[in-house]
């Protein structure tokens, strides 16, 4: 009897553990453990996901934090400043969570509020001097701009400013007017030289056998063939004006993407928080 | 061996992660394959009596003669399209002189790759927004990437 | 002697892992609710919490095979593929491995990467741990061929599993419906236009005739009148390319008809066919 009674009792014990285990995974710390999981395997939708559901029981600046980051690294830069939002001035994390709320900010391109950003963030501060070279506002005077940037980073930014300020355009006018004079010409300013080559060979064919045409008394011909060089000729001149724009836009696009390309290799300026080490 | 096989896997599992960055659902997945080539707009409708009559020229051009005559266009869109495009979003004079560009452009057989980005159907994406000297229009694509249209 | 004491805790330590295992269980009953109940994306967090937690791995097949199915039925066959291989490292049996290497089939099916379909099923008709399903890999590779339009060789494939196969007879039936793209190519290098009757695009086919014989006679005639220049560019310029056109339209009418006689079976096996599909 009494060993029926202990039996009784130890399997009620091994009853409750096993409970215990039941809601353990869900508990906190597991939830916690998983989520870093998640975010380690750039599951970022998941991981925030996760660290929500361990907000409703704490409230844990590096909770926000993390939300912050695994919305930012999906992409969802709104939700992502909420989140930094969060984290209180008292908080040692207030800093780092400003400068990741700034970054957010820059790439949703809501460059008037990095404008706002304090400028003793120097990160903050190199990413305002960045959304200035994206087309934000005027640019600063070149000391001035250069200034947040480190020794090793000035050459480089210095060549964007450059660049920005002085952009290799080509001018339409100058286009213009070399198509007029030798068709084809407008197009290898602009570097398309077969295109060029072509415009002058259209241009000059048609020309040259509505010439002939006319020479042999063929007026019908003449004027046929005359119709289509001067038909070429105009476009040659239009295809040279809108060649030139589409220089200048190719100028601008790389410019931007040259731009894009340090930021993201430099992380936008701002420490990059691995904590799947 | 075993840490290049586990470390590429990693990689491969950590792109393709990715596809799960937005809550996604059930999807109706159909075994049947699309029609390969692109149908035309046979409609000769317009917004104005000039624009009703260049649609039918286009019309009566595609169904007698580019419809024989097989796909000899490398761009996309085509050039009888491009016309119709050009001349709808400027004006009869601007569109001319537009596809007498783009008429010359075709001429040339060397270097395409080059200069156009690539459209869905493998041709030269070539569209008239950046050809209509209204800068803001244009919407730069470098050469060689591929656009969904 | 052991004592009665002893005998009981020995009893109780063996039974107390069992009562532990219980949130296992009950996590990959969840999962799976959640994939019955079509909420993919939940049953795929939740698999991930169960092999996250199940360190013995208990659950690593299941929970693998399952997530490779959330991905399925949400069209991301790139993922599902990798956690459908995921699962064949952790099978325990070879009808487990098996299993998984026909769902790998059946993504690859519906994606239209047939080759390597056809390699997989390759792969399984080798291996000597397969062969009481040699059936099965003729059915599926069967469905491989349906899905890359090749429809003989499908029926073939269905054949050998029974001449009377519900599916040989459609596949048949789908095969003499179609035209041959060869046959319409054939046809149009030697009479323009005939290529474009042959696929019932009647038209086309007596615009083709008109405009080939139109240039071929202007072609013909600037010859004969010695005016070479005016020959060379009627040719080249038009005669050349109507019928290149003409070729061109045989064979885009010819497999354009095809896709229609395909795409109407096609949907037939996925709405009404009761048997096993992709």
């Amino acid at each position: 009897m009494k060993n029926i009674l202990l039996l009784f009792f130890l399997l009620l014990i091994c009853q409750n553990i096993s409970h215990a285990q039941v809601s353990d995974i869900y508990s906190p710390g597991n939830r916690n453990l998983f989520a870093d999981f998640l975010y380690c395997q750039k599951d970022y939708l998941r991981a925030a996901d996760e660290y929500k559901e361990i907000l409703q029981q704490s409230d844990l600046d590096t909770l926000f934090l993390k939300i912050g980051l695994s919305y930012l690294k999906s992409g969802n830069y709104d939700s992502s400043s909420v989140y930094f939002g969060k984290i209180k001035i008292n908080s040692l994390l207030y800093d780092n969570s400003r400068q990741e709320y700034y970054k957010s900010q820059f790439l949703s391109n809501h460059f008037e509020e990095v404008e706002k950003g304090p400028y003793f963030y120097k990160p903050v501060d190199k990413l305002y001097k960045f959304s200035l070279l994206l087309g934000y506002k005027q640019l600063l005077p070149k000391e001035k701009f250069l200034r947040p940037f480190e020794v090793d980073e000035k050459p480089i930014v210095s060549d964007f400013y450059d660049r920005k300020l002085n952009p290799p355009y080509k001018n339409e006018l100058t286009a213009a007017v070399l198509a007029a004079i030798i068709p084809g010409t407008g197009k290898i300013y602009t570097k398309n030289y077969t295109d060029g080559i072509f415009a002058f060979l259209s241009t000059g064919i048609m020309s040259y056998i509505s010439y002939t045409d006319f020479k042999s008394h063929h007026q019908f011909r003449g004027w046929l063939f005359a119709g289509l060089g001067t038909f070429f000729y105009g476009g040659n001149i239009y295809g040279s004006i809108a060649s030139v724009q589409i220089y200048n836009a190719g100028v601008n696009f790389n410019l931007n993407l040259d731009l894009k390309s340090y930021l993201e290799n430099k992380n936008y300026f701002v420490p990059d928080y691995d904590f799947c080490k | 061996m075993i840490k290049i096989t586990v470390i590429i896997l990693f990689s491969v599992i950590c792109i393709n992660a990715q596809t799960d960055w937005v809550k996604w659902g059930k999807v109706d997945y159909s075994y049947q394959v699309k029609q390969q080539s692109p149908q035309r707009q046979y409609s000769i409708s317009g917004d104005n009596a000039g624009e009703t009559a260049l649609r039918t020229l286009a019309v009566g051009y595609w169904f007698f003669i580019s419809d024989v005559d097989g796909d000899n266009c490398p761009f996309s869109p085509t050039c009888s399209s491009f016309f119709l495009q050009s001349v709808k979003e400027t004006n009869i004079v601007q569109g001319t002189l537009m596809f007498a560009d783009r008429f010359t452009r075709d001429m040339d057989f060397i270097d395409r790759f080059s200069h156009y980005p690539l459209s869905k159907n493998r041709h030269f994406y070539d569209p008239p927004s950046l050809y209509t000297l209204n800068a803001s229009k244009i919407k730069y694509i470098p050469s060689g990437e591929s656009v969904e249209k | 002697m052991i004592s009665v004491n002893k005998i009981l805790l020995i009893f109780v330590l063996i039974i107390a892992p069992a009562f532990g295992q219980d949130y296992l269980d009950t996590q990959f009953i969840k999962g799976k609710v959640l994939f019955f109940n079509g909420e993919y994306f939940n049953a795929i967090t939740e698999m991930k919490r169960l092999i996250f937690f199940d360190k013995e791995k208990k659950y690593a097949y299941e929970a693998n095979q399952l997530i490779g199915e959330c991905y399925k039925a949400g069209a991301k066959f790139n993922d599902a593929v990798i956690y459908f291989s995921k699962a064949e490292q952790s099978a325990r049996s070879v009808e487990e491995i098996y299993d998984t290497r026909i769902s790998i089939v059946k993504i690859n099916i519906l994606r239209r990467t047939n080759l390597r379909a056809s390699t997989l099923l390759d792969a399984l008709e080798k291996d000597q741990r397969f062969n009481n399903k040699k059936n099965d890999i003729c059915y599926w590779r069967g469905w491989n061929y349906i899905f890359s339009n090749e429809w003989d060789s499908a029926s073939q494939q269905f054949s050998k599993i029974s001449p009377e196969h519900q599916l040989k007879r459609l596949c048949d039936s789908i095969d003499n419906k179609q035209y041959s793209v060869t046959e319409a190519k054939l046809l149009s290098y030697f009479i323009p236009g005939a290529g474009q009757f042959y696929t019932g695009n009647y038209f086309s086919g007596l615009l083709s005739l008109g405009w080939n014989i139109l240039w071929g006679y202007t072609t013909i005639t600037a010859f004969n009148a010695n005016r070479i220049f005016d020959g060379i560019v009627v040719g080249e310029l038009l005669w050349f390319r109507f019928y290149n056109g003409n070729n061109q339209n045989a064979k885009k009418f010819a497999i354009e008809k095809n896709i229609e006689i395909s795409n109407e079976a096609l949907f037939y096996l996925q709405h009404q066919y009761n048997g096993e599909k992709p």
